[in-house]
């Protein structure tokens, strides 16, 4: 979309770069022409068309159209028998939504001529669950040279009803088709057409493959995930494609029984503790553990005990980073719990205590400033510190506790001294604070 | 802003380099870049465009030459591709609706285009009626980026009706977050990029009631690091298109006030190339379209002075939408 990071030259070419460019631009362009050309034929089912967008993608995987033209040789293609009907809307690219598209007029009745795969080099079997996925097939075709047919290929064509041939076939497609986007991703992870191209291709597996084995390319993603989230664990490209992973394997779990929920939920939720352990509570990853545990089911006495446990684990993190602002985030966002409580009905269902008695914010609250003051004596110029304590000082009033608030109103100006002089750049804040600060 | 007069030449706006860097922007086909990136041709003409009118040079590109380039963008069911020949999607049918409002053609849509009609219909379609989000195109993708275009082209063509409004406010609801910002979906990391374009699509159709004004207002304000440039997301680098998320999403509270203007003034300025022209990420580095406009918009929101007034919402400038809108608030 734009240069990030790349250092400004002085944009001059030598005559021999210059010359260099033009070829490259040559080469590029004469893809892009014989891509343009196929389409305008709508000839999807060829296999060279396949091989030029593989060659085009691996010179420019930003160009989304050219994953459409791939997505289309795949549904009109090898796949066309069981996914012409699902996506035959889709068969070309200017056909809106609309439900006007006649299933008759879909024009991609299967012949064997148009079902030649995109050469799919790598053994027919599924990946094993949570391992193979994550590292592409050795055997995956290289450039697009690779264009013999599949030897299987004869045989399948021989046979069409037999359903094992026609999944294992698939299988090895979509296999061979992650494998083609692995290096991709890792060159370009914040791509969006790549993860939305992924996306597809595990919809292809529901919608053509049988239950099982389309459920062991999800979990194999998953796997997929967890390594591009160690690559970078703010990738909110990978964050994205794993709520959406989750949710479709939660929802499938579902419908196996409860017992497999549970056992789906408390795999995902130990995977996410797995990826972001205590040290980086904030961020995506804190919005994934707040998400798990409002969803309920647990009484007011757990409940609470959670509420401790994780307001623990934050001030665990802020004794060593407390310039750490996604962990105060957190811990804000922990202490919203212990504030708001008492709140309309609407508001009370999503918190985690929703039953807290007044002691007990309290004593939570009580339990915290002391321990943020705590920080002080250490970390006496960090800003949030003090940002904290006037936040929490505001939520003694919100919890009508008069007599706090009178004591604390000396110590918060002094509070307020301190930020103006640590964080001269948002002096317009502190200013809007002071106001309201005074106006009570 | 009499101080910034007093800034040294290399913090002041080169405004005639930036007029010319965007002019030869087209002039570049023996760049491979130029190929490389024809799949945001549209979207860099609308970035280009609504830069040179911030900088008081709307003529600086051809309008016929534009007009004839958007249209032929354009597919028969109503939606535009990137460039001739490009698939029809979201993100560019909102740019040519954009450029269009731009420069006030939208006659032109009806007289040589597919019509308005069509237009509305295509974005509409993308609609997911159950969630009430949408989609950038017949594949399915969604976020938020694309309900907020969505809402962005329809109020411009006067078609909001045609999409359930309500149930898209709904969704962004479900997308905000503990610390008062939004993500790309519901559950996801606030993000100051999601943050505008929820923000702005609740602008739009006057839903702001659900925004915890001061909560947001502080985790936005976070953005803002030492050396005056404004981050996406907490610890993470700076870089000059913030100075746009951020600050307009500021701008929709009520809240520029927040943050240090000269200190992003002095930020944006650093990142110019004042000899050719053009804004880059960082001091330093390459310059590119799409940093020229979201440098210039920054400036524009904190009033630098030479510039035409911005839209926060819109991301237009405030003369072209109040023609087509009329004044709001």
């Amino acid at each position: 979309m734009a240069s990030h990071g790349i250092a400004r030259t002085n944009r001059s070419r030598t005559e021999e770069q210059r010359q260099q460019d033009l070829d490259k631009i040559q080469k590029y362009r004469d893809l892009d022409d014989q891509i343009q050309h196929h389409v305008k034929q709508s000839n999807y089912g060829d296999p060279a068309l396949f091989q030029l967008t593989t060659k085009l993608l691996r010179l420019n995987p930003e160009y989304y159209t050219i994953w459409n033209v791939r997505r289309r040789c795949l549904i009109s293609g090898s796949l066309s028998k069981r996914s012409a009907g699902l996506w035959h809307s889709k068969a070309s690219p200017s056909t809106s939504r609309s439900v006007t598209t006649k299933p008759s007029c879909a024009g991609s009745s299967p012949s064997p001529s148009a079902a030649t795969p995109p050469a799919p080099a790598t053994s027919p079997s599924p990946p094993k669950a949570g391992a193979s996925g994550t590292t592409p097939d050795e055997k995956e075709e290289e450039g697009g040279d690779n264009t013999t047919t599949d030897p299987a290929e004869g045989a399948r064509k021989e046979d069409v009803d037999d359903e094992k041939a026609d999944v294992a076939a698939d299988t090895a497609i979509i296999q061979s088709e992650l494998a083609f986007t692995i290096p991709l991703l890792i060159e370009f992870p914040k791509c969006y057409w790549i993860w939305g191209y992924r996306s597809f291709l595990l919809s292809v597996c529901d919608a053509i493959l049988p239950a099982g084995a389309a459920r062991d390319f999800w979990v194999a993603e998953l796997a997929l995930d967890s390594k591009m989230l160690t690559k970078d664990r703010r990738n909110f490209h990978a964050w994205s494609y794993r709520r959406f992973i989750v949710s479709a394997l939660e929802s499938t779990a579902k419908t196996d029984g409860d017992a497999s929920t549970t056992a789906k939920k408390s795999m995902t939720e130990s995977e996410l503790a797995s990826i972001c352990p205590t040290s980086a509570p904030g961020t995506t990853a804190a919005n994934s553990r707040h998400g798990f545990w409002t969803r309920g089911g647990a009484d007011d006495a757990a409940r609470k005990k959670f509420l401790d446990q994780e307001l623990e684990l934050a001030r665990d993190g802020l004794n060593v980073g407390p310039e750490d602002q996604s962990l105060w985030y957190y811990h804000q966002f922990l202490m919203d719990q212990v504030i708001a409580v008492g709140a309309n009905d609407q508001e009370a269902k999503g918190l985690i205590a929703p039953h807290l008695s007044l002691a007990d914010r309290r004593e939570f609250l009580d339990r915290e400033v002391t321990e943020i003051k705590d920080l002080l004596e250490d970390y006496a110029d960090v800003k949030l510190i003090y940002e904290a304590l006037l936040e929490y000082a505001m939520a003694y009033r919100a919890m009508g506790e008069s007599e706090a608030d009178t004591a604390n109103q000396d110590e918060m100006m002094v509070w307020l001294v301190k930020l103006r002089e640590l964080d001269p750049l948002r002096r317009g804040r502190w200013d809007d604070l002071e106001k309201s600060l005074k106006a009570r | 802003m009499a101080q910034l007069q007093d800034l040294p030449d290399e913090l002041q706006l080169a405004t005639a380099a930036h007029v010319q860097y965007i002019q030869s922007l087209d002039s570049r086909k023996d760049e491979y870049e130029y190929w490389l990136t024809e799949h945001l041709r549209l979207n860099g003409v609308y970035w280009g465009l609504t830069a040179l009118h911030l900088l008081k040079k709307p003529e600086a590109l051809p309008r016929d030459a534009t007009i004839d380039f958007v249209l032929s963008c354009q597919h028969e069911n109503g939606g535009f591709g990137a460039a001739p020949g490009h698939d029809a999607h979201m993100l560019y049918t909102v740019s040519a609706v954009q450029i269009l409002a731009l420069i006030d053609a939208f006659d032109e849509l009806e007289k040589r285009g597919k019509g308005k009609a069509a237009v509305g219909k295509f974005i509409a379609d993308l609609q997911n009626r159950e969630t009430g989000t949408f989609a950038g195109d017949e594949w399915g993708e969604e976020d938020t980026r694309f309900l907020y275009g969505a809402f962005n082209a329809l109020s411009l063509m006067g078609l909001l009706h045609l999409v359930d409004v309500d149930k898209a406010v709904d969704h962004i609801k479900a997308c905000s977050n503990f610390d008062g910002g939004y993500g790309l979906t519901p559950g996801a990391e606030s993000h100051s990029g999601q943050i505008f374009t929820c923000l702005a699509a609740l602008s739009i159709v006057g839903r702001m009631e659900s925004v915890e004004a001061d909560k947001l207002g502080k985790w936005l304000s976070e953005r803002q690091l030492p050396n005056g440039g404004l981050n996406g997301r907490p610890e993470k680098q700076e870089d000059v298109c913030y100075s746009w998320w951020v600050l307009s999403s500021l701008a929709m509270i009520d809240r520029t006030h927040w943050i240090d203007r000269n200190a992003l003034f002095g930020f944006i300025l650093r990142c110019q190339d004042t000899e050719k022209g053009g804004i880059s990420d960082r001091p330093g580095n390459m310059v590119d379209v799409w940093h020229t406009l979201f440098g210039l918009t920054g400036l524009s929101l904190l009033g630098y002075p030479g510039l035409d007034d911005i839209d926060p919402v819109y991301c237009l400038p405030k003369s072209t939408t109040e023609r087509i809108l009329g004044s709001r608030n």
